[in-house]
């Protein structure tokens, strides 16, 4: 557009009433000055005047055709389009549904997904300085993670030079006195410089000073910005206040900024210095530390390793447990992803698959409606339309789908989003922060938007520009849509290969999560209630808690109605590891090559635990706390894996003696450091993915009473019930309320529900893969019936010539479903081609074992093909259903 | 110039103005009378064509337009030919003469 048209254009739209004045004066000068002239010539006034009118044919139509040909009309043609745009969207609702569900489906899937694997992945951590924040992940010399103990850590930061910022921690939970009664929020603890570590300044007040680590001076806590927010009312003139951690003062130095947060999974935490117990200050074998530490500038990981191992030998000479201890230093970002990264990024190529199946199925779909709207173009670019009119048309009728498919992507990413973040509560360490990630959603959108705009323009520009008497006359199938089928087909075949693809990936993790569901864990988990018990540290310090709590609770809930059993232990089965002792050793065998190398699970319980999970006994007693006392012989339950690995074949593990001479081990007693096998019982898995681990469980009530509130003061409460268990959570609670009203009944589910929560992960990404599958399943064949309808429904004429000439309805037929039995063979091979090809990627989070699940695989190739084959039996069954005549009479 | 003929020669018409505007300004009229008598009448250019083309060329830039005072003192709207009209013009008037000699070359084969 010159500057001229840009003038005029810029009259025409903001200067209408003076274009329009000129325009009328235009007409009415011309009239008179002809008039004149007829009048010169010798015609009456009014004759002339009449005729004159007459020669224009009307004023009116006259400034219209003037009109029409003004630059910026276009403007008001597009709400012409548009109407014209909508009617023919609603004529073919089929089709615009199509299409529009297509977008809104990959759009919203591709964002929402994308979004969860940003917040969880890709998002930088809260952190300053984040290359030099490493998580030191210690191990011991048989390869355990072991952290240090409090004296270790002291010597560790004094004898280290790598670390501008050296720090331990331990997380726990905490009783807090909030505005509305008491929550629990998570009490992270840290050593002075534990702030130092992240480089993230408080909003109010300060952080901790150094020393203030001390006994004396450690009842300070610095807020997170959510503790803050919801238990303060975000009031600014906190600071110095004083709040009940526990039971105990604290007074509040400071408030962290919103998205501070470490551990990163820790919400609604409260920061306070470390409250190392006595035992835990003198105790060179407690390992109740975690650390972290901030790298001096230019010291390198692998430096700061050396420089570790280096300290762990020099202490190592007179201290067993430095001795052979590693470090690995792991970068921060590293450490918080961990393991769920390559599940992701795989997660990732699934996404990016939808969007590209999405995409394509759509590209295919405007194509097939261009070459069906040929001869429509082509009469109106006969009868006098413009070429770019033509083009802007069918654009606004593109862009009418991408809108209401944008609309609906948008809304899907949102819910799906909710949906996801029910899922993911806590399992995933940063899902609670998942919000849908602007730039990704614009991203889709435009994805989307733009490949559907070129779908529609590539037949628009291809026929606006041959001459519309071809097109006619071919009556729609040139050579020019031989050539589009082909790319449509070559659309199809990615399809089916993609879908494919996906298919299996979410066939074989369907599988696996049926196997771990199904996995022998050694116990029926229906009709089993847990909870968790967490005594507040400062109550329960100085007293007795098995006496003063746990054996009066026990009491109270196995005589509720209803209940068949009741335990305790530190740990659930089928949910990790918990502690282990590293040295076993059995008095009477040989001696272990090489010591602390044969470790076994620690459980502490108490006798009903054996009933609750009816865990049967193969041999000897389950202890008694009537035989079995703090005073009495210390003695053991053992499972059939310790008893396989530690007790020599052919010996009775009963009566044997288990030796704890390593400090590791939480049971020292006062003077018998041996504890005797009275029983032996079936395994039960600690893990679900694992086998059975060798363990040996102790009773709470032989723990010494002064260890007791440090080593069993959080334990899990479970209960075997006649019915369903979560009705009985109601009476739990009271009865909780009967021992102590200060100690919440905290989380109380069924075991099924804790299995269901550990399998989270497995079950998202199930859900997600199986969404994804169905999706692209979905639309390979909307794609294959939609390219198989449209070249029947092009071909009639060319059909009905062939039965005419005596062809068979049959071998009509049988030519269609060859033509898509070609494609799905080549898509199916691609397929899997494809997905063995990604077999490493796809391991991260399924391993495929190609022999173990060829009958899988195939069923699920057979599944597609044959569901391929029947979209397209309609096509096939109208192709065969061509009466000759008909199709010649209608060309 | 019929109104029927006018869609299939829409070049011609354009050329025939700019043509018509090479002695000077005219108004409307003057525009339609000028193409007249330039084809010994055989061209009778209508407003219903005439307008259009007009306010559209002077929308491309080849013509500027003007109130005026026409000779019997009537106000009217002027046109007159720019430096870009003048510049159509003479590859419109190459344009249509390569046509015509092709037409004339075509017709007079056998």
């Amino acid at each position: 557009m010159n500057a001229a048209r840009w003038k005029s254009f810029w009259r025409n739209w903001f200067r209408k009433s003076v274009v329009e004045s000129d325009l009328d004066a235009e007409v009415r000068a011309w009239v008179e000055l002809a008039a004149d002239e007829r009048i010169a010539a010798g015609a009456s006034a009014a004759d002339a005047r009449r005729a004159t009118l007459a020669d224009i044919g009307g004023a009116e139509r006259l400034k219209q055709q003037v009109r029409d040909d003004r630059a910026g009309t276009g403007l008001e043609s597009v709400a012409q389009d548009l109407r014209f745009g909508i009617r023919q969207v609603t004529q073919s609702p089929g089709f615009g549904l199509t299409v529009m569900a297509t977008l809104a489906l990959s759009i919203g899937i591709a964002t929402a997904v994308f979004s969860v694997l940003y917040a969880m992945v890709i998002r930088p951590l809260p952190y300053h300085d984040l290359s030099r924040i490493v998580a030191l992940d210690t191990r011991s010399a048989s390869g355990g993670p072991e952290g240090p103990s409090y004296p270790e850590y002291e010597d560790w930061r004094r004898l280290s030079r790598s670390f501008s910022a050296f720090s331990a921690y331990t997380q726990g939970s905490a009783g807090m006195d909030g505005s509305a009664g008491p929550v629990v929020v998570r009490d992270i603890q840290g050593s002075d410089n534990f702030f130092d570590v992240f480089g993230v300044s408080p909003i109010l007040g300060r952080t901790f000073a150094p020393g203030e680590d001390q006994p004396g001076k450690n009842d300070v806590v610095v807020l997170s910005y959510e503790v803050w927010q919801q238990q303060f009312g975000g009031r600014p003139s906190i600071v110095g206040e004083t709040v009940h951690l526990d039971g105990s003062p604290y007074t509040i130095i400071g408030v962290m900024p919103a998205g501070f947060r470490f551990p990163i999974n820790a919400l609604n935490a409260v920061y306070a210095p470390l409250h190392p117990t006595q035992n835990q200050i003198t105790n060179r074998g407690n390992h109740w530390l975690a650390t972290i530490a901030k790298l001096k500038p230019g010291v390198t990981a692998p430096q700061a390793e050396q420089d570790l191992d280096s300290i762990f030998t020099q202490l190592g000479k007179n201290d067993a447990f430095n001795a052979g201890r590693t470090v690995h230093a792991v970068d921060i970002t590293t450490w918080v992803v961990g393991d769920t990264s390559s599940a992701l990024r795989l997660l990732l190529c699934a996404v990016l698959t939808v969007l590209v199946i999405g995409c394509v199925n759509v590209a295919g779909l405007l194509l097939a409606r261009g070459v069906k709207r040929e001869r429509e173009i082509a009469l109106r670019s006969a009868l006098g339309a413009r070429r770019g009119r033509i083009v802007r048309q069918l654009v606004t009728e593109a862009l009418i789908f991408a809108a209401f498919g944008a609309i609906g992507g948008i809304a899907l990413a949102y819910g799906l989003l909710r949906v996801i973040r029910l899922l993911l509560i806590a399992s995933l360490s940063r899902g609670a922060e998942v919000t849908v990630n602007l730039p990704v959603l614009v991203a889709a959108l435009v994805t989307s938007v733009a490949v559907t705009v070129t779908a529609a323009l590539i037949p628009a520009l291809r026929l606006s520009g041959t001459a519309p008497t071809a097109a006619l006359k071919s009556g729609g199938s040139a050579g020019a849509s031989r050539r589009q089928h082909r790319l449509r087909t070559g659309f199809v075949v990615t399809q089916v290969a993609l879908a494919l693809a996906l298919l299996v990936v979410s066939g074989l993790l369907l599988a696996m999560l049926h196997r771990l569901r199904n996995t022998q864990l050694g116990f029926q988990p229906e009709h089993m209630l847990t909870a968790e018990v967490d005594l507040p540290h400062g109550r329960y310090a100085t007293r007795n808690v098995v006496a003063d709590f746990y054996q009066p609770l026990l009491d109270r809930v196995a005589a509720l109605p209803g209940v068949r059993g009741v335990g305790v232990t530190q740990m659930l089965p089928a949910t990790g590891y918990g502690y282990n002792s590293e040295h076993i050793h059995i008095y009477g065998t040989a001696p272990l090559k090489s010591p602390r190398t044969d470790p076994s699970e620690v459980r502490f319980v108490t006798p009903g635990y054996y009933k609750v999970f009816q865990d049967a006994l193969v041999e000897g007693r389950i202890p008694d706390p009537s035989i079995d006392k703090p005073t009495t012989r210390l003695v053991c339950v053992v499972n059939e894996a310790f008893v396989k690995k530690f007790i020599p074949p052919g010996r009775d593990p009963i009566g044997m003696e288990i030796g704890d001479n390593d400090q590791t081990d939480t049971m020292p007693t006062q003077n018998n450091p041996r504890s005797l096998i009275v029983g032996v019982v079936k395994n039960i898995r600690q893990t679900i993915y694992q086998e059975p681990f060798p363990e040996h469980d102790y009773m709470i009530g032989q723990i010494p009473p002064a260890m007791a509130a440090f080593v069993i003061s959080s334990m899990n409460l479970a209960i075997r019930t006649d019915g369903d268990p979560n009705s009985l959570i109601p009476s739990l609670r009271k009865a909780f309320q009967q021992v102590d009203e200060t100690v919440p009944l905290r989380d109380p589910q069924s075991m099924d529900a804790v299995i269901a929560d550990v399998l989270t992960f497995q079950q998202l990404e199930n859900w997600l893969f199986g969404a994804f599958a169905a999706l692209a399943v979905l639309l390979a064949v909307v794609g294959l019936y939609g390219l198989i309808s449209h070249e029947v429904e092009l071909s009639m004429r060319e059909i009905g010539i062939r039965l005419a000439l005596g062809a068979t309805r049959r071998a009509i037929v049988d030519g269609i479903f060859r033509r898509v039995g070609w494609m799905l063979g080549l898509g199916l091979a691609i397929g899997l081609a494809v997905t063995l090809a990604a077999e490493r990627l796809i391991n991260a989070v399924v391993e495929i074992h190609p022999e173990q699940n060829a009958g899988l695989i195939a069923a699920l190739v057979l599944g597609l093909a044959a569901v391929g084959l029947v979209a397209t039996a309609w096509p096939a069954r109208r192709a065969s259903a061509v009466e000759p005549m008909e199709a010649l009479r209608e060309e | 110039m019929t109104e029927r003929s006018t869609n299939l020669l829409q070049g011609t018409l354009d050329l025939l103005i700019l043509k018509a505007l090479v002695t000077g300004e005219l108004h409307g009229l003057g525009v339609s009378r000028r193409i007249e008598q330039m084809t010994q009448g055989t061209f009778l250019v209508k407003p219903g064509s005439l307008f259009p083309a007009l306010h559209r060329m002077e929308e491309n830039g080849w013509l500027t337009s003007f109130w005026g005072e026409s000779e019997n003192r009537r106000r009217a709207r002027y046109y007159r030919l720019t430096k870009a009209g003048e510049k159509q013009l003479g590859a419109e008037t190459a344009e249509w003469q390569k046509i015509a000699l092709a037409m004339t070359h075509a017709l007079k084969t056998t």
